[in-house]
C-alpha cells in the first residue's frame, strides 16, 4: 500500500447547517446543541464539503471562505481547446458548444487528429533526398491519429481541402458517399415537384426517390423535417381556428402542447401569444417528408456485420458516449454499435469563467477575457487569508509496515501554521479528544492557543535574513543536544510568520475482534487516521471609516477585531492493521 | 549514488545554472540555458537534433540561430530526464524543430519530452511521455505515468492524465503559487540550503 502523505482539508462554510439555519437572523441565540456538535470528515456527506486549500476562495466582503461548489460562475470566454481560438457567444447558438475549425479527436482513443495528405505519405524516404523541391501538398486530406493510428480512410472518408474540415465532415457520410442536409432535401423536393430534369446535387446516399415515403433519415434532417412539418400544422390550425379550446387542449397532438414544446426545443421561434384558443387535434407526419421515421425492426443486417467483423468491429460503451450527438446518426436504436460508424470527434469548447459570492454577489475571481493570457483581474484565494497548515512526522514508534501508524502507541507530528496575512493573528484549536467513527484514536494539541506574527514583504526577509536566523527556535525548550522535548502549552518553533505546534495522537486499533458490536469488514480508507480540527483566527484591523457597516457612534481610533473559524481536517497516515 | 565528487556534484554557472556533472548534454552549443536552471546528474539534452533543413526562403538573409533546445528560467530538470527536440518533414524533407522551454518548468524523473513547446509554470510528474511537436500552455499540470500524444495542445489552466492524456481536471486559482520553483533551485547545487518548513 503506497503510503499516505499527509493532507490538509478545509470544511467550507456552505454546507454548515448551522450557518445556512442562521443566516437569515445574524444574531439569533446561540444553539447548545451546535456548538457542541462534532464535524465528522467520515460522514458521507464530508466528502463534498471538504477542499484543499487551493480550491478555496475568499470573499472580503463576508469574511468567508467560499468553495467550488457555492460560487456561482460566470462565463467570461468561450474557446477551443486544440486551436485556442475564442468563440464568439453569438456562435455558439447557431453552431453549437463544438470547435468547427479543424479541431478533432480520434473516435477510437480521444487523442488529437491531424489533417494529413494522402499524397506525399507514402514516400517519405524518396523525398528526403537533398534535391529541395517542394513536394506539393494536394490531393485527397485525411485525418489521422498519432496515438492509435486510426485514420479518417478506415470509415470511407477523405477530403479535397485541408482546411474547414468541420464543413467539409458535415456533408459526408461514413463510406464517403455525400450527406443530405435539410436544406439540401427541400431543394430536391422543390426540383422534384417542378418537374425539373438535371442531376440532383449529390447522388444520393440510398435508393431514396423522391416519392419514397420510408428514406431514411438522420437525425438531423429527420429534426428538421418534424419541424417544418409541425410548423404547418400549427399555421393550419391557427388559420382555421374558431372557439371551443380546453378540453382537447392536453396530450401530444394538441396544437398548445406542441407550440410549448416546439418552443422548448427550437429557441422559441414558433411560440406565439396567440396560442390561446385552438381547437382540435392535428393529424400526425406521415411520410419521411414529413419527419416520420419506421423502426427499423429487421436487425440481420447488423447480425451480419456483427458476424464479419467480430468483436473488434464494436465500438466501446466510452467510444460512443464520446461520440457527438447528431452527426449523421441513423435514426432509433440509432447510436452506432460499429467501429465502421465512428465519427471524428470535434474538440468540446473550454471556457474562462469569474466567479462571484453567492452571499453578497461580489466577484471573487476575474480572469483576463483573452484566451492566450493567463493573469486575472480579480483573484481573492483562500490561501492568502487564511493560515496554511502543513504537517509533518515528529516522533513516530516504528511500525511492523514501514509508512504506517502503529496502533495504541503515541505518535508526534508538527503542525506548522503560516500566516498570510499582514497582521498579527491569534490562533485557537480545538480537537475531540476522541476521533468520531468507528475507531476512535485520541488526539492530544500539546499547544492549543498562540499568535502568529504578521507576514512581510519578501523584501523585508530578503534584507534580514541573518536575523531570521535567531528569531526560529525562540521559545523551543532547547535541550543540550539539540534534540527537546515537546511541552504541553509551549509552541514548539516560530518563525517570522509561521508557528509550529505539536500533536500527539495515540491511533486505535483496527482489530475487529475488540470492537464488541457486530463486526463489518474494514471500509475502504478506514484506516486513514483522520482528526477534525475547529481552527479559529482572530485578528484586528484598522477601523476603516469608509466600510459601509460601520455605526457611527463607534471610535475611529480602536482597532475592529475580525474572527473566522472553521472546520478542518487533518489527514495523518495509514493506521497500520497487524 | 556514489559520493558526493571533492569538486562538487554540480558546476554552477555564472548566471547561476546547476548543472550536474554526470548530466548528459549532447551537442552543448545548440542548448541555451536561461540561468537559475537546475540539471540534475543523468538528466539528458539532445542539442545535436538541431535544425537540419534551413528555412532558406523564409527569414530574409538574417543567420537562422541553430538552438536545439532553449530553456528559461529557473527549471528543473530531474534525474533521468530527457529533453529531445521533435521532428517532422518540412517541406518534403526531415528535419529537427527546436524545443522551446518556458520559465519555471518541472520536469519529473524520467521522463522523455518531445514537445515544440512548453510554456511557463508548468509541472511535468515522473515518467511522463510527451510527444512530438505538443505545446503545452502556461500552468499545466501533467501526472505521472501520462502519455501526451504527439501535436497535442494543452490549455492553460489543465491537469492532464491517462495514456493518451485527456484533460481530467482544472487548476485552481489558489494553486498557481505552487508552480514557483525558486525554492526549489536554493534546495540543490553544491551547498544546497536545506528546504524551508
Amino acid at each position: 500500500m503506497a503510503p499516505l502523505t499527509p493532507y490538509t482539508y478545509i470544511q467550507c462554510p456552505c454546507s454548515d447547517a448551522s450557518t445556512l439555519g442562521r443566516q437569515a437572523d445574524g444574531d439569533s441565540p446561540e444553539d447548545d446543541d451546535l456548538d457542541d456538535r462534532t464535524f465528522d470528515p467520515r460522514a458521507p456527506r464530508s466528502n463534498y464539503s471538504l477542499y484543499p486549500l487551493d480550491y478555496l476562495n475568499y470573499c472580503e466582503d463576508c469574511q468567508q471562505i467560499r468553495c467550488p461548489r457555492c460560487v456561482a460562475e460566470e462565463i467570461v470566454t468561450y474557446f477551443c481547446p486544440n486551436c485556442l481560438f475564442e468563440v464568439p457567444s453569438s456562435n455558439l447558438k447557431s453552431e453549437g458548444n463544438r470547435c468547427t475549425r479543424s479541431c478533432f479527436q480520434c473516435p477510437v482513443c480521444i487523442g488529437p487528429l491531424s489533417v494529413t495528405s494522402i499524397e506525399s505519405q507514402p514516400d517519405p524516404n524518396l523525398l528526403a533526398a537533398p534535391d529541395g523541391t517542394p513536394a506539393p501538398h494536394s490531393g485527397p486530406y485525411i485525418l489521422t491519429c498519432s496515438y492509435c493510428n486510426w485514420s479518417s480512410t478506415e470509415i470511407g472518408i477523405k477530403f479535397d481541402k485541408s482546411n474547414s474540415i468541420h464543413a467539409q465532415l458535415a456533408k459526408l457520410n461514413n463510406g464517403g458517399t455525400a450527406r443530405l442536409t435539410a436544406k439540401d432535401h427541400k431543394e430536391r423536393r422543390k426540383e422534384g415537384s417542378h418537374g425539373l430534369a438535371g442531376p440532383p446535387a449529390a447522388p444520393a446516399p440510398t435508393a431514396a426517390g423522391n416519392g419514397d415515403d420510408n428514406e431514411e433519415l438522420d437525425v438531423e434532417t429527420q429534426f428538421a423535417n418534424l419541424k417544418s412539418f409541425y410548423q404547418s400544422q400549427l399555421a393550419d390550425s391557427t388559420a382555421g381556428s374558431s372557439g371551443l379550446a380546453g378540453l382537447t387542449d392536453l396530450g401530444f397532438s394538441s396544437p398548445t402542447s406542441l407550440s410549448r414544446i416546439m418552443s422548448i426545443y427550437t429557441g422559441g421561434t414558433v411560440h406565439d401569444r396567440r396560442a390561446k384558443a385552438r381547437p382540435g387535434t392535428m393529424r400526425e407526419a406521415l411520410s419521411s417528408d414529413e419527419g416520420l421515421q419506421i423502426a427499423s425492426l429487421d436487425e440481420s443486417s447488423a447480425i451480419r456485420e456483427l458476424h464479419e467483423a467480430g468483436y473488434d468491429g464494436t465500438i466501446s460503451t466510452e467510444q460512443s458516449t464520446n461520440q457527438p450527438p447528431h452527426l449523421g446518426e441513423v435514426y432509433l436504436h440509432g447510436s452506432s454499435r460499429f467501429a465502421s460508424s465512428l465519427r471524428p470527434i470535434p474538440y468540446l469548447l473550454r471556457t474562462k469563467r469569474s466567479k462571484r459570492c453567492p452571499v453578497c454577489r461580489h466577484i471573487i475571481s476575474k480572469p483576463e477575457a483573452k484566451v492566450a493570457t493567463t493573469r486575472f483581474r480579480i483573484k481573492l484565494v483562500a490561501s492568502a487569508y487564511i493560515p496554511t497548515i502543513t504537517i509533518r512526522p515528529l516522533n513516530i514508534p516504528s511500525s511492523p509496515i514501514p509508512g504506517t501508524l502503529p496502533p495504541l502507541q503515541p505518535s508526534q507530528f508538527i503542525l506548522t501554521f503560516q500566516n498570510p496575512r499582514f497582521e498579527t493573528i491569534q490562533v485557537t484549536l480545538a480537537t475531540p479528544a476522541k476521533t468520531p467513527g468507528r475507531f476512535a484514536s485520541k488526539v492530544t494539541v500539546l499547544c492549543p492557543q498562540f499568535e502568529i506574527d504578521a507576514n512581510t514583504d519578501v523584501w523585508d526577509e530578503a534584507l534580514k535574513d541573518s536575523s531570521d536566523k535567531t528569531k526560529i527556535r525562540r521559545r523551543g525548550a532547547a535541550g543540550e543536544d539539540g534534540t527537546h522535548q515537546a511541552e504541553a502549552g509551549k509552541i514548539w518553533e516560530r518563525g517570522r510568520n509561521w508557528v509550529s505546534i505539536v500533536v500527539e495522537v495515540v491511533p486505535a486499533s483496527l482489530r475487529m475482534d475488540l470492537l464488541e458490536a457486530t463486526a463489518n469488514p474494514l471500509k475502504e480508507d478506514e484506516d486513514v487516521l483522520e482528526i477534525p480540527m475547529f481552527v479559529r483566527v482572530e485578528w484586528e484591523v484598522e477601523a476603516g471609516g469608509d466600510e459601509v457597516g460601520t455605526a457611527p457612534g463607534r471610535d475611529r481610533e480602536t482597532k475592529e477585531r475580525c474572527e473566522l473559524a472553521y472546520w478542518c481536517v487533518l489527514g495523518f497516515g495509514r493506521v497500520s492493521q497487524a | 549514488m556514489s559520493r558526493r565528487p571533492p569538486r562538487g556534484e554540480y558546476i554552477e554557472t555564472d548566471t547561476g545554472n546547476k548543472v550536474a556533472r554526470k548530466a548528459n548534454l549532447v551537442g552543448t552549443q545548440n542548448i541555451m540555458l536561461g540561468g537559475k536552471t537546475v540539471i540534475q546528474p543523468e538528466a539528458m539534452i539532445r542539442g545535436d537534433l538541431a535544425r537540419s533543413v534551413q528555412p532558406s526562403s523564409s527569414s530574409g538573409g538574417a543567420p537562422a540561430s541553430n538552438t536545439a533546445v532553449a530553456i528559461g528560467r529557473y527549471c528543473f530538470l530531474s534525474r533521468g530526464c530527457c529533453l529531445r527536440p521533435p521532428g517532422r518533414l518540412y517541406k518534403g524533407a526531415f528535419t529537427y524543430m527546436a524545443l522551446r522551454v518556458g520559465d519555471h518548468v518541472f520536469i519529473g524523473p524520467g521522463s522523455v519530452i518531445q514537445a515544440a513547446s512548453i510554456g511557463s509554470h508548468v509541472h511535468i510528474g515522473a515518467n511522463v511521455v510527451i510527444g512530438e511537436l505538443a505545446i503545452i500552455k502556461e500552468y499545466v499540470k501533467i501526472l505521472d505515468g501520462t502519455v501526451v500524444p504527439a501535436n497535442m495542445v494543452i490549455p492553460s489552466f489543465s491537469i492532464v492524465a491517462g495514456q493518451p492524456a485527456r484533460v481530467i481536471g482544472e487548476l485552481p486559482e489558489g494553486g498557481h503559487e505552487a508552480f514557483e520553483l525558486r525554492e526549489l533551485y536554493k534546495t540543490v547545487g553544491n551547498n544546497p540550503q536545506p528546504a524551508p518548513s
